[in-house]
């Protein structure tokens, strides 16, 4: 217990070490005043000494399974794998939180030494420092050493004398005889987090997060020191690393969604996901923009604001993901952090947006404006309008994601935007940045060679229209999905061609190259998957093959795998070879709900992918359904059943109306039709106000000794007109009668993604790609220091 | 100089353009099943799940059937492409996403919503005592 206080005390001091740092390191630019720069790097490092111990702190309470604390209650459980036990750190908001302010922390040691070297450091550690204190303010707020009856009270807390026997109490007054319960169990880990996704996924996007700030605070310091052309440099290293994390955080995420989340493709332009896509692409066009810079010092100004808006995104992310603002309007489930949270989360955001963008309008009559003399087919002209690209589909993504605000604003009522909004915004702008990424590249190789653009053009649009023919021969296509293929096939052969050249001159300069190259794969796997790709819905009933797809599909039957999991084996086969598939089901206690898993064959051309939808019992033919509207009756079994009125008898009207335990009943008579005898029976729906009602079944023998089951199925009660009223009824016939039998039935989706792999190809070519220039930029950047020193 | 500022121009404002007629067809309205039938547009209606009717899933069709309430009090037969969705017994309201097509609504989408999902409440942590 003790040591979550002091938990919670770290975590405060941490922020105030932080804020004074903050405030050392500017008092200290000009002029050596309160003790130096040697305090405010000191006042750093004890903000980073108490975060990390404070996060010590709270894996050790998590891996100890101390409930009596909130968060470890709320996000864990003891049955948790040792993995996905530390994940539970990062679960929740104050966790996540944490974990950013970590990064952030852990960066900002690396970024003291870094600016050092470099004459930085009171200018880029003061604008880092701010930034460190507001996350910890966060954690303020949003305490995680949070006691359990501080956020349940009224359950909890009692006073009195405590009874013997009782585990897990804890004394809060003794003068006042207060004390507590608190939970032996925690509530858990959401199962859709229970993978190993989930412990590699959030922390590589948060890297990406933290390392987002360091290009802020080296803008902010190049208009504080009024030198906007040499913190590009410094700067670089930081961007690329950044976008790297961030770019391969939101691949792991687009592969997690497609693997286990089942949604049926790597992208669903989900508030959470578009998220952290907006400051990536931001970021790609601030490498873009800065390259550019440093060739021919124009630009000044788009770097200085796109490094801003790269943190800004990241900000206005997390405020749109965190703050409870989408609320309805998503599949993720948003909590509300309580309107201190919500106020704070805005507020730091208007801060360093106000922070930035006002500097940089004060400074914009001291910047240089460097003449932009770059023709119409300039390599600067075609990177500029390549980075304008990013960041017109990076605004489109933003404005889409931030609907439910605009629409709630604009119309009083929140609506999310349908998927094809994405699509259709972002197709054009993707066939221009496939156009630039290939002509921008063949343009800026060609200034160091001789030959004609013309002839460096032909080869790769020869290539580019075979390759759009040979996708067109899968069937035709509308017109801007052709333009888009042609292109990204003609960037995936320019750069193809010049990282080949490059590669042979110097190979760490081939980054540029590869990432380009990664790109036009993936555009190429886009285009493959998601618009070629077939889908059907398979009822499969077990034992029986169903052809689809081009496969012979068979459902084996399920089996049970871990704690109360069930695989569903799907045999699939085409040109004799036989796969299985396991997508599995289960009911979840968490989510009070069916989870399902889909599975898939990843072949070299095509992956196989299946989504279960759910699983129809075994049918004995034994069971006729009826619907029966008040006063009529039906027969067909042997027995004539009439639906006389519903029966009240066992329902309180009180209990109904508070939506506690009630039930509803119906009277029916029952002839039978062998020996005209008829008898009053009941039946009844009993809801427990919890989960769905029941429907007891209910025993009938006729005269001749024959066993029939009655059972409600639904009551639809006409409130306005009752003699409209119906009911379902369910009559199980005795053995004898028994109709066909149906056997088990699983439904599937089944889909057949072809060239998928490209996607991912491309997508880890793209990350090779940042990291040979961030292995380069970080040389020069260190070369440029050589030389200053 | 010149060329380039026009290209500039024309690609911002084809691009807002654009933008906006795609984020104004793309925003379904939301609206009750009466708006939604007499406007026959695609609509998205808040309502509640009506435990007590009708509610089963077609494996012939691949449909989910079930019987929603909308905010005025409205019944009626919601008839959704694909299977339950996540979450579905215990949403306190459910929206659905679609038109109304022969008497019922046919929906392409319905979320699911269940403010305390995930978060710890008296109940759970009732339980775990």
């Amino acid at each position: 217990m003790t040591v979550g206080i002091v938990g919670a005390i770290l975590i405060k001091i941490s922020f105030v070490a932080a804020l004074v740092a903050a405030f050392l390191y500017q008092r200290n630019q000009e002029h050596t005043v309160f003790g130096g720069i040697g305090l405010a790097r000191n006042s750093f490092h004890l903000s980073v000494l108490t975060l990390v111990s404070a996060a010590a702190i709270l894996l050790y309470l998590i891996l100890t399974h101390q409930f009596q604390f909130t968060y470890v209650w709320n996000y864990s459980s003891t049955d948790l794998p040792l993995p996905l036990l530390i994940s539970t750190f990062y679960a929740g908001q104050e966790g996540s939180f944490t974990l950013w302010a970590l990064f952030t922390a852990l960066i900002g040691l690396f970024l003291i030494q870094y600016s050092a070297r470099k004459g930085y450091e009171p200018y880029v550690m003061s604008v880092y420092s701010l930034i460190l204190s507001f996350l910890m303010l966060m954690l303020v707020v949003k305490n995680p050493f949070a006691f359990i009856w501080e956020s349940f009270p009224n359950d909890l807390i009692q006073t009195g004398t405590i009874p013997s026997g009782i585990p897990n109490v804890v004394i809060l007054d003794e003068a006042r005889s207060l004390w507590a319960r608190y939970p032996f169990e925690g509530k858990g880990l959401n199962p859709l987090l229970q993978n190993y996704w989930m412990v590699i996924h959030p922390p590589i996007l948060f890297v990406g997060f933290a390392a987002m700030a360091v290009p802020y605070a080296h803008a902010i310091a190049a208009l504080m020191k009024r030198d906007y052309t040499t913190w590009i440099r410094p700067a670089t290293p930081w961007l690329v690393f950044g976008s790297m994390m961030l770019g391969t955080g939101i691949i792991l995420g687009g592969y997690w969604a497609y693997e286990t989340l089942g949604w049926g493709g790597f992208w669903g332009w989900d508030p959470v996901e578009n998220s952290s896509l907006v400051p990536w692409l931001l970021s790609v066009a601030a490498i873009h923009t800065t390259l550019i810079q440093r060739k021919s010092g124009t630009f000044v100004k788009t770097n200085i604001l796109l490094s801003i808006l790269c943190f800004m995104a990241v900000l206005y992310s997390t405020f749109l993901t965190r703050s409870g603002v989408l609320g309805e309007t998503s599949v993720h489930s948003f909590v509300d952090p309580g309107m201190l949270a919500y106020w704070l989360l805005l507020g730091c955001m208007v801060l360093f947006a106000s922070i930035g963008i006002g500097f940089l309008l004060y400074r914009r009559k001291d910047m240089p404006s460097a003449q932009v003399e770059h023709s119409l087919y300039s390599r600067e002209f075609a990177i500029f309008l390549g980075a304008m690209s990013l960041v017109f589909v990076a605004v489109f993504v933003t404005i889409g994601t931030s609907s439910p605000i605009i629409t709630t604003i604009l119309k009083g009522k929140a609506s999310a935007v349908e998927m094809n909004y994405y699509v259709k915004t972002n197709l054009p702008l993707g066939i221009l940045i496939a156009f630039l990424s290939g002509i921008g590249q063949l343009l800026w190789w060609r200034a160091s060679q001789s030959t004609s653009l013309f002839r460096s053009l032909a080869l790769p649009s020869v290539l580019a229209i075979l390759t759009t023919l040979a996708v067109l021969l899968l069937g035709l296509e509308e017109i801007l999905i052709i333009l888009f293929t042609f292109f990204s096939a003609f960037s995936f052969f320019v750069n193809l061609r010049i990282g080949y050249s490059v590669y042979m001159g110097n190979p760490r300069f081939a980054g540029g190259a590869l990432a380009h190259i990664g790109i036009a794969i993936m555009f190429l796997g886009f285009v493959t998957s998601e618009r070629y790709d077939e889908q059907r819905t398979l009822s499969l009933e077990r034992g029986k093959p169903v052809e689809a797809l081009g496969y012979r599909v068979m459902y084996l039957g399920y089996v049970p795998t871990e704690r109360e999991k069930y695989a569903f084996n799907v045999e699939v086969e085409r040109d004799g070879r036989k796969h299985i598939v396991s997508p599995t089901m289960y009911y979840s206690d968490f989510t009070k709900g069916l989870m399902r898993h889909p599975d898939l064959i990843n072949f070299l051309s095509r992956d196989l992918y299946v989504a279960p939808l759910s699983l129809e019992e075994a049918d004995d033919g034994r069971e006729r359904r009826y619907e029966i509207a008040k006063g009529s009756e039906v027969s067909g079994t042997g027995l004539r059943i009439k639906f006389e009125d519903f029966d009240l008898s066992n329902m309180d009207k009180t209990t109904a109306a508070e939506g506690e335990i009630f039930s509803l009943g119906v009277r029916l008579s029952v002839r039978e039709e062998e020996s005209a005898r008829t008898n009053k029976i009941s039946l009844f729906m009993i809801n427990s106000g919890v989960g769905k009602p029941r429907f007891p079944s209910v025993s009938y023998t006729t005269a001749k000794q024959t066993l029939y089951e009655l059972r409600l199925v639904r009551i639809a009660p006409d409130q306005e007109d009752p003699t409209k009223s119906m009911i379902e009824i369910a009559v199980t016939v005795p053995e004898e009668s028994a109709e066909e039998r149906n056997g088990e039935v699983l439904v599937v989706e089944a889909s057949v993604k072809p060239l998928i792999n490209l996607v991912w190809v491309g997508t880890v070519t793209l990350v090779v790609g940042f990291f040979l220039t961030i292995v380069r930029r970080v040389k020069e950047a260190r070369i440029q220091h050589d030389d200053v020193r | 100089m010149k060329p380039k500022i026009i290209i500039g121009a024309a690609v911002v404002i084809v691009g807002l353009v654009l933008g906006t007629v795609n984020f104004l067809e793309s925003n379904v309205e939301y609206m009750d099943f009466t708006s939604a039938e007499r406007t026959g547009k695609k609509a998205q209606v808040k309502g509640e799940w009506l435990k007590e009717m009708e509610t089963r899933f077609d494996s012939q069709n691949v449909q989910f059937i079930f019987h929603m309430k909308d905010e005025n009090q409205r019944v009626m037969k919601v008839v959704l492409e694909g299977a339950k969705p996540n979450n579905f017994e215990i949403a306190t309201s459910v929206v659905a996403k679609g038109k109304i097509e022969d008497g019922h609504f046919h929906a392409t989408d319905v979320l699911t919503k269940c403010p305390s999902k995930y978060e710890g409440n008296s109940e759970t942590v009732k339980k775990t005592l």
